[in-house]
């Protein structure tokens, strides 16, 4: 992905539908359709802030068919780096802004006989798309979404007048939690499981549904990590002899990017894989945030992941 | 010769327990009760309450050794062995166990290669993945064939070449298989030279 191939696009509605989240309507600059999409498809915002760049994904939420104008749903991060801030306090309606084409690393199984969806918080975005194509068709289908309380409950009245009772709410305020054992315990041969939210709510439906004996391929969830802010620290770039310092609320790959190295992305969040780095040399610790790598290259310290993930100690050395 | 080396011909592996399963479905024809037998004592010694959840459906060979075989799997303290008399009747019983089955459940079929195959489109149509079934070949290597002129099937195919049910072409049977139609292809054999056909060899015993 490189900057020739976003898509100018200017914010046309901006609505506050809980106290944290804000849903924005992005509209082609030059009129005329986007791409289009399968629901479960992210795109990147790329926004260029006074000193800095910042480049988040955010689930479309909008109907797969509806190609005028794209929707995304955009909590405030409270230990934000930028992005989320960014987009809650200085966008207005009006402004422009960049988007990367959709990718879909969260699709809905093409043969699969039922699907339960499981949402938490603002994991609630990638599943209104992927409702719109499941709406009317034949397979069967059902939503439990968790949230803090009803004000936090982002979307809610969209869904109930559209879904009725596939929808099931659950509220932390009112002690109510998603019974997972006897949901993930009792479904029909064939159905898959989808979840995106917070981390716990992700590692308690794989774990469920693993010890209830669903296989792997039955299992998916999303979850894009927020890059961490850390300690400022180097890192040296071989092929292009450069030296780059990252900032304590940058991001590698913001670091990398804003020395004028491309390097591939499709996530920006740890999950697809795309910006897998080999290190060459290092003194130090490389603090791994991503979803990607697996536990022993993790500890192989061979590659990283740089949309998310850091380093600590005296120096990083990146076949770039 | 044109059916070697083509990758869809299935690949099978000898049968081993999945205790990350709940529930475990068996589906055996002839000799492959051994492969499943041997499921079976490998979850006594892994995992033993696997046991009250394993069901077995099984087309027993003809003849004195059937009840033997039968025995055998009553005795190892499965939830359930039923016995058919035929593949088509074992097959109907295991669609219709499926419709009622839950997520947690997983396949092994052992038998000859056509009946797993009709086994395996079954469980396709039931969205199990690779990694919801094992399966293990045992027995005739005899195929179906899918004609792609006429679209018949002709079964317990033992020969490089055979005539098709459908429509009489003789059928050069290859190794491309489809698991939607739990079939190889069978492609006329003697299209360039009508009436000229390789020797006719029996090849899957
Ligand atoms: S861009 Fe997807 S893992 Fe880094």
């Amino acid at each position: 992905m490189s900057e020739s191939q976003t898509i100018a696009v200017q914010v046309a509605a901006i609505e506050q539908v809980t106290p944290l989240i804000k849903h924005f309507t992005l509209a082609p600059l030059d009129g005329g359709n986007l791409p289009a999409f399968s629901g479960g498809s992210h795109i990147i915002v790329v926004m260029r802030g006074a000193t800095r760049t910042f480049r988040n994904p955010y689930s479309l939420l909008s109907p797969p068919n509806r190609l005028e104008a794209y929707e995304i749903g955009v909590r405030r991060m409270e230990e934000s780096r930028g992005g989320s801030h960014f987009l809650h306090d200085a966008v207005r309606v009006g402004t422009r802004l960049e988007i990367a084409h959709p990718v879909n690393l969260f699709p809905l199984d093409k043969i699969a006989r039922k699907h339960v969806l499981i949402a938490g918080g603002i994991g609630i975005t990638p599943f209104l798309a992927q409702l719109e194509d499941l709406h009317g068709g034949a397979v069967p289908y059902e939503l439990h979404y968790s949230v803090r309380s009803p004000a936090h409950a982002a979307f809610l009245d969209r869904l109930r007048d559209r879904e009725g009772e596939r929808v099931r709410m659950y509220c932390d305020s009112a002690g109510e939690a998603i019974p997972f054992d006897a949901l993930l315990s009792t479904q029909p041969l064939g159905t898959h499981v989808y979840v995106c939210g917070p981390e716990g709510l992700i590692r308690r439906v794989i774990d469920t549904a693993k010890a209830s004996g669903w296989p792997g391929s039955h299992i998916h969830w999303e979850q894009f990590s927020v890059p961490p802010v850390g300690d400022a620290f180097d890192a040296f770039l071989a092929k292009s002899q450069r030296m780059v310092h990252v900032l304590p609320d940058q991001t590698l790959l913001e670091a990398i990017e804003a020395a004028g190295i491309d390097v591939p992305y499709l996530c920006r969040g740890g999950v697809c894989g795309f910006c897998h780095t080999r290190v060459t040399g290092l003194d130090g610790e490389l603090i791994h945030n991503d979803h990607y790598l697996s536990d022993a290259e993790k500890s192989a310290c061979k590659s990283i992941m740089p949309c998310v993930s850091r380093a600590r100690g005296k120096s990083l050395v990146l076949d770039l | 010769m044109l059916i070697t080396g083509i990758k869809s011909k299935p690949v099978y592996t000898p049968l081993s327990a999945d205790i990350g399963g709940r529930y475990h479905l068996m589906l055996g024809m002839g000799v492959g009760a051994a492969p499943l037998l041997r499921v079976v004592a490998q979850m006594r010694t892994e995992a033993p309450s696997a046991l009250a959840n394993t069901r077995v459906l099984y087309v027993p060979p003809s003849g004195d050794a059937a009840q033997a075989h039968v025995a055998e799997f009553q005795n190892t303290g499965v939830a359930e062995v039923r016995t058919f008399g035929n593949a088509q009747a074992l097959l109907a019983a295991f669609s219709a166990l499926l419709t009622q089955a839950l997520m947690g459940t997983r396949l092994y079929v052992a038998g000859p290669e056509s009946f797993m195959g009709l086994g395996m489109k079954i469980a396709l149509q039931f969205n199990l993945n690779k990694d919801e079934i094992r399966a293990e070949e045992s027995g005739s290597l005899a195929r179906r064939v899918h004609c792609v002129h006429c679209r018949a099937e002709t079964e317990d195919v033992r020969t490089n070449v055979v005539q098709c049910v459908g429509c009489s072409r003789w059928l050069l049977v290859r190794d491309h298989y489809s698991r939607r139609l739990a079939a190889y292809m069978g492609v006329m054999a003697d299209a360039e030279a009508p009436g000229e056909l390789p020797p006719i060899q029996e090849v899957f015993a």
